[in-house]
């Protein structure tokens, strides 16, 4: 599964600190995330959706 | 409570261990030991609940779950081919599990075999504890532990 998140925190200017503390997850998380590494849970994929607020399949793109 | 605490009471505990199968060998009393132990464990248990400094989330629950199951997948076999081994021990002899010839002279007679086979199931859960490392080390790798990145 492809995502943007990368973008997306580009975008806002955030850190992948500032978006793992505001997730309530590790920076690391973030980082395996966007790395293609971990598919985040249907909840955690929902919540950063709704963080950037956009549909999720904007974010996330199954392939 | 820092984790780095946490570890030195973790070693602290582990010192107090020694002791106490020092004290146990010594007085021959099984139950100090045992009893020892678990009050350990069962403190290092709720310590560990007390670490303020490291955020727990879904993927290092993942890395931990995957790495026990891993564990308990292959220790499990390697525990019942043991298991089997000795039964078969067991099994082959008319009269029950023999007797060492030369024991000495001060050697709990009663139950030998129950110490041999604690020493045996200790080797095997040092084998638990190396798999379960191996296995934590390969999912903490694989789901991106220690990678770094630029901001």
């Amino acid at each position: 599964m492809k995502n943007k998140i990368k973008v997306f925190r580009a975008m806002r200017d955030l850190t992948q600190e500032a978006l793992a503390n505001e997730l309530k997850v590790t920076r690391q998380t973030i980082l395996a995330i966007e790395k293609g590494k971990y598919d985040p849970s249907l909840e955690l994929a929902f919540k950063i959706a709704r963080f950037f607020g956009v549909p999720i399949e904007e974010i996330f793109i199954y392939e | 409570m820092k984790q780095n605490t946490f570890y030195l009471l973790v070693g602290v505990v582990g010192l107090v261990e020694v002791g106490l199968f020092a004290l146990s060998v010594w007085l021959r009393n099984p139950l100090i030991i045992t009893a020892g132990f678990i009050m350990g464990a069962g403190l290092l248990y709720v310590t560990r609940l007390m670490i303020t400094d490291v955020r727990e989330d879904e993927r290092s629950r993942l890395i931990t779950q995957q790495a026990g199951l891993r564990t308990l997948e292959v220790f499990w076999i390697i525990f019942f081919a043991v298991s089997l081994g000795i039964a078969v021990i067991g099994f082959s002899t008319p009269l029950g599990i023999p007797r060492p010839r030369d024991l000495p002279r001060d050697f709990p007679r009663d139950q030998p075999y129950l110490g041999y086979f604690g020493i045996l199931q200790m080797i095997l859960l040092c084998c638990i504890a190396f798999l379960y490392i191996v296995f934590r080390v390969y999912y903490a790798r694989k789901y991106g532990e220690w990678d770094t990145d630029e901001e």
